[in-house]
């Protein structure tokens, strides 16, 4: 556990870690020391001259007194130790989590993500803050007083002593047994969650369906998988802390014999016999509580393991000695790619000249976008190479690599902020003139002019408060204040109102202006502006060359754009019979 | 419970208490069931835990009695009573059997009760989820409202599981022995009280103003963490393409230093009261305690020696009451806090359904005087509504097809979501042949009226099963309707080249694109084969395909249905049989596409407009619409855990 939590901090923290443990063990060996002195005290007491307990009660004073120093001294240093870890562990989470791949942050992993760096970090450390210190005392108390059992009669110590590795035995059992049943919990309580969500997704259609009132078959199959997960883990924690019971009770029973054995044989006395007894009582508290500890400790690993995951999770590979081109031309060699079992690109070759444009078409699957992110190393290739200025972006820096790239996404994201600030990320640097240039050539500057606040305007968590276009030009505004020699745009397939669309358009242009451009495109009227087109389809290319020369071709390329263009050419019949 | 109790309960209240109902009452069936109510049929069980507890629990004192009554009889003068002492020794380790046997008994009781608790938990919201108004989802996070299904409900594991047991045991059991302690000696229980006292007069220490906002500040540097992380996530792609990580790195690790920073304050303002309760309450200490008092007791001569033992074993559990609050304290809040999100959940006021459903009079649909408006949720704008629809007269005959047209923002995608009961209208009703739709039920509303919407949720099931979804459990087609409708949908070939065909399960086996999901859900539509279509022709079709697909579906449909269609493309409009266009909440023009045309209005501009931004070249391709945005549906910031509402935008 202690090795897991110092994996995933870093070792920087294992001193102060250590100095906690064993600030918590002396305190614990102390109050079972401590109570070595109620021996000879009430052996006094229950003797014929109480009046001797008196020294022996001020030196108990005084061992109580020590043992509160340390354990206030051993709490504070916990926390100490926990604030500063709860720190490093947060700092350590940001910079891994910057350091991943886009590529890595897909799907169900941004939920995932956020609980952990929010409640998980916290619960991990808690171990520290919380746990450890009843821990350490609820083993090592009682463990003392054994040995002080053992040093007053061989006989009491050693019945008790057979109770050790029994209930060692019992907690590492429990701890195995356990984990196979949490797991499955975890698995379960996800499950229901992913069924949660999809039934309050599916309302609309489940409701057409009747499904709405009563019970939906797949969400109440999870919850009642999930319940009964839960049964199971109760019915297997059942017989570790049934266990731990047991043993404890066992070994108390049987010092209670062999004590009341000992005292009418005469060969202990009595006072002594009480004494010991009371000893085992304070014995027998701390480690029952061991199974409710042991509990939240199991609890308190798993999101530590979570946390390992996430942490051992490699980062891009940085170049040990990274290279610069020299220019802007863009080559891929027999590229392969696969996302989980499936494989999106296929030995793809392809280039695309300095100041060259591209569009990639093809059927929604097809992998075009997944050709862009490899570009811009959201991912990196399994085989073959992707080359800028001949060289590999593997052998290039990030920042280098980033720092000559302008993406405009499909799905735009503004930080909560203000217009000027979302606009500005493009180029964190640049004058007040350079951001107002940018902003008017993507035509955001009217979008500015009607915002009540201007370039002052929040925009909300996400971007919510502007529109899709809105966004659009924020992102093209971005994209033009970076000025880098390569572009990507994935084309915008949310649809926008006419007044967007053409002011989208606009910026569009002057954006490609003179650059190296790769384009997804889903419309002609983009296509028509790149000098080259490939066709994608199941990660291939399937045909390459002029849009023109393709469509004259009239191969796959042809066929796609037959479909829509055949049905606009019927509507074009039908308008103008409606106009005339 | 008695009825009156019943009326009372806030659950129940929250639930009458909904929006003023127009036609029927939400009365006709049985009240859902409350929190309570679901608690009611486990009383038994919860009554079997405390008593089993408490039995176990006071069963626990034998062995400890039995060490003081031995300790009587070995210091008595005299000759030892062996069999006595044998007795003594034989009672204690049955007590600690009956414990054993008690405790865990009552403990796995406890636990068992709870699972079943929290099935009916999940099952009344997931039941109360499926009736609210649909148009209530648009304002959520679906994540959010999975969290208080799946963590709120097992947040309140201790109140079930745990406080009817424990928290009655730790004060039946000190009770017990203080009772039994004061028989003994009386001046000495008092000494023996006196750490209790100390430890509870910390506790005013730990609630001081100053404190108290320290908790807050600490929950809110909490939740400015799991917001800047979200951020951080969320923004991570435009984050890493605008070289380095700086904006939202740099703000999630400041939010992480004031947390640190807040929860040091917070630790060291508590600090010192938690030692000294802590000290107050530890074992060594109340020995001392004890220890003194007895010393100075015995060596007076006020109390036999004997009669220490009991305190020194009994009156450690003196402190149990104030621990097991310390300890339980913080997750018996969290419940608390979990309960409140899950009533808030319950108190919904679902759509009302009709008493008695009256059955529509042919499919002819009629609005009469719409009015709706979404209630801003901005700050500083709270209760306020914003007027999306601002009285609109429509009439849609059977047989014909409606086109919505109009700019961004006019109202389209709120107008059409009414016809499938999204929302009620604020003012004015939706009449389907006849009857307002809030005097139908809402099984004969979905038997009359499909609908296709722009984003489709594919449920992780089978290919088949997902098509079959829109359909009522009674009518469900056959295998056959389902893959006609899928080979309408153009969807039927790219099914079987799935690796189990219409038994693949999505998610699973396979995943669809984006476009293959839209055709799926117009085989949906199909399959539902309804009189009434509503259509928002999705603006953003992946491929060309798909929209081939759609219109070819379009085409096959027609005969006697009622379609009212959201048309971006001009082919649709042109050929609908009437145009709406719409402007501004209301209804500027209206009739068939060429008069429209001939009239030279707004709609006139429109289409000249889009003409001349779409060409006639890429005709399909010209698909300019709208996203919904603004108050309409806000954007959801979180693709992940929020795409809610399904295929309501």
């Amino acid at each position: 556990m202690i090795r897991t939590l110092l994996r995933v901090l870093g070792h920087e923290y294992a001193r102060p870690v250590r100095r906690t443990v064993a600030l918590m063990t002396a305190a614990a060996v102390a109050e079972g020391l401590s109570y070595a002195l109620l021996v000879p005290l009430l052996r006094a007491l229950f003797g014929s001259t109480p009046e001797d307990a008196w020294p022996w009660l001020a030196a108990f004073g005084a061992a109580v007194a020590g043992c509160a120093v340390l354990r206030f001294v051993s709490d504070l240093s916990g926390f100490r130790a926990g604030t500063s870890l709860l720190r490093g562990m947060y700092h350590r989470l940001g910079d891994h989590l910057a350091r991943l791949p886009i590529g890595w942050f897909r799907g169900g992993r941004l939920g995932e993500v956020s609980v952990l760096a929010s409640q998980g970090v916290l619960q991990a450390m808690g171990v520290i803050a919380h746990l450890l210190a009843p821990f350490v005392s609820a083993l090592v108390t009682p463990l003392t007083v054994l040995a002080v059992l053992l040093a007053f009669n061989w006989q009491l110590g050693l019945a008790a002593l057979a109770a050790a590795p029994l209930v060692a035995a019992v907690q590492v059992w429990t701890a195995r047994s356990m984990a196979a049943t949490d797991a499955e919990r975890h698995r379960r309580d996800h499950e229901a969650t992913g069924r949660v969500v999809e039934y309050l997704q599916a309302q609309p259609v489940l409701r057409a369906g009747g499904h709405g009132g009563e019970r939906f078959r797949l969400l109440d199959d999870s919850l009642r998988n999930m319940r009964d997960a839960s049964r199971r883990s109760t019915l297997a924690a059942l017989p570790g802390s049934l266990g731990l019971t047991l043993v404890v009770q066992a070994m108390f029973s049987v010092l209670l014999v062999v004590g009341a054995y000992l005292a009418l044989d005469g060969s202990v006395g009595a006072a002594e016999v009480l004494a010991i007894l009371v000893l085992a009582a304070r014995c027998a508290d701390p480690l029952l509580s061991l199974a409710g500890i042991g509990g939240r400790l199991r609890a308190a690993r798993q999101e530590l393991g979570r946390l390992d995951a996430v942490l051992s999770t490699r980062p891009l590979p940085e170049p040990a000695e990274p290279a610069q081109p020299a220019s802007h031309g863009l080559e891929f060699e027999s590229v392969s790619f696969r996302h989980g079992d499936r494989r999106v690109l296929d030995g793809l070759s392809l280039s695309v000249p300095q100041g060259g444009r591209l569009a990639v078409v093809g059927p929604s699957g097809a992998g075009k976008s997944t050709l862009l992110q490899l570009v811009a190393r959201f991912y990196d290739v399994e085989a073959g190479a992707v080359r800028m200025g001949g060289v590999d972006v593997r052998a290039m820096r990030t920042e280098d690599l980033m720092a000559r790239i302008a993406i405009v996404f499909q799905d735009v994201y503004l930080f909560d902020g203000t217009i000027e600030e979302n606009v500005r990320i493009g180029r964190p640097g640049a004058d007040e003139a350079a951001v107002r240039a940018a902003a008017s050539a993507a035509r955001l500057d009217e979008v500015v002019e009607r915002l009540p606040g201007g370039w002052a305007a929040q925009v909300g968590e996400g971007g919510a408060r502007l529109s899709g276009g809105e966004r659009q030009r924020v992102s093209i505004a971005r994209a033009l204040l970076k000025d880098a020699p390569v572009v990507l745009l994935d084309e915008v397939t949310s649809a926008l109102d006419p007044v967007n669309e053409a002011a989208v358009h606009e910026g569009i242009e002057r954006l490609m202006a003179g650059r190296t451009v790769v384009m997804v495109a889903h419309r002609m009227r983009t296509v028509q502006r790149a000098d080259r087109v490939a066709f994608l389809d199941g990660g291939r290319i399937v045909e390459q060359g002029g849009h023109d020369e393709l469509l004259r071709r009239g191969g796959r390329y042809a066929g796609f754009w037959e479909i829509a263009a055949g049905m606009g050419t019927g509507v074009g019949v039908g308008v103008a019979s409606g106009e005339g | 419970m008695t009825t009156i109790d019943t009326a009372s309960d806030p659950d129940t209240a929250a639930t009458t208490g909904g929006p003023p109902a127009v036609g029927g009452s939400s009365g006709g069936k049985e009240p859902p069931p409350t929190v309570r109510d679901l608690l009611r049929p486990h009383l038994p069980a919860f009554a079997s835990v405390v008593v089993l507890q408490i039995i176990g629990a006071v069963a626990g004192l034998a062995p400890l009695l039995a060490v003081v009554e031995l300790g009587r009889t070995l210091l008595a003068p005299g000759a030892v009573d062996h069999r006595h002492v044998w007795f003594v020794v034989a009672a204690g380790v049955a007590g600690l059997l009956v414990r054993l046997v008690f405790t865990a008994a009552s403990s796995g009781i406890g636990h068992l009760v709870d699972g079943h608790v929290q099935l009916a938990f999940r099952r009344l919201l997931a039941e109360r989820l499926g009736r609210v108004p649909i148009g209530w989802f648009a304002r959520r996070r679906s994540g959010e409202l999975a969290k208080v299904v799946g963590d709120d409900v097992s947040a309140v594991h201790p109140f079930i599981a745990h406080a009817p047991g424990d928290l009655v045991a730790a004060f039946v059991v000190p009770l017990v022995s203080l009772a039994y302690l004061f028989t003994v000696d009386w001046r000495l229980t008092l000494i023996t009280l006196a750490p209790v006292v100390l430890a509870v007069a910390q506790v005013p220490l730990m609630m001081t103003p100053a404190r108290q906002r320290e908790q807050l500040e600490f929950d809110s540097a909490m939740g400015r963490i799991a917001d800047s992380v979200v951020e951080f996530v969320q923004g991570i792609a435009v984050v890493k393409a605008y070289g380095g990580s700086e904006r939202a790195h740099r703000r999630f690790l400041s939010a992480a230093d004031a947390f640190v920073g807040t929860f040091n304050r917070w630790v060291h303002g508590m600090s010192r009261p938690a030692a000294g309760m802590q000290l107050a309450l530890s074992p060594p200490f109340v020995l001392l305690v004890v220890l003194t008092g007895g010393t100075l007791l015995i060596t007076g001569g006020g109390l036999a020696p004997a009669d220490l033992l009991p305190f020194l074993l009994l009156g450690l559990g003196l402190t149990a009451p104030v621990a097991a609050l310390g300890h339980g304290f913080d997750d018996l809040q969290a419940a608390g806090r979990a309960v409140g999100r899950i009533r808030e959940v319950l108190a919904v006021p679902p759509l009302p359904e009709p008493d008695r459903p009256t059955a529509p009079n042919g499919h002819r649909v009629e609005l009469r005087g719409v009015r709706f408006g979404y209630e801003d949720e901005r700050e500083g704008h709270e209760g306020r509504r914003h007027e999306v629809l601002r009285g609109i007269d429509l009439t849609l005959e059977p047989g014909t097809v409606t086109a919505v047209v109009g700019p961004s923002g006019s109202g389209k995608s709120t107008l059409v979501k009414l016809l499938p009961r999204f929302f009620d209208p604020t003012q004015g009703a939706v009449l389907l042949g006849g009857v307002d739709l809030r005097e139908l039920g809402s099984r004969e509303l979905y038997r009359t009226v499909s609908f296709v919407f722009q984003e489709v949720t594919l449920l992780r099931a089978t290919v088949a099963e997902n098509i079959a979804l829109a359909v009522p459990q009674a009518d469900r087609a056959g295998h056959d309707a389902v893959v006609r409708a899928a080979r309408t949908a153009g969807i039927h070939e790219r099914i079987l080249e799935l690796p189990r065909g219409y038994d693949s399960v999505i998610g699973e086996d396979a995943g669809l694109s984006g476009g293959e999901a839209q055709r799926l859900a117009v085989a949906r539509a199909l399959l539902a084969d309804t009189p009434v279509l509503v259509l928002d022709e999705a603006t953003a079709f992946a491929d060309p395909a798909t929209e081939q697909a759609v219109r070819r579906a379009l085409t096959s449909l027609g005969g006697d249905r009622t379609v009212l269609v959201i048309a971006h493309r001009l082919e649709t409009v042109a050929d609908a049989d009437t145009v709406v266009f719409l402007a501004d909440g209301a209804v500027a023009e209206q009739g068939a596409p060429a008069e429209l045309l001939a009239m030279d209005g707004k709609f006139a501009r429109f289409w000249r407009h889009r003409r001349a931004a779409g060409g006639a070249v890429e005709g399909a391709g010209a698909g300019a619409g709208e996203r919904t945005t603004g108050p309409d549906a806000p954007r959801d910031p979180d693709p992940t855990t929020a795409p809610r509402g399904g295929e309501t935008r």
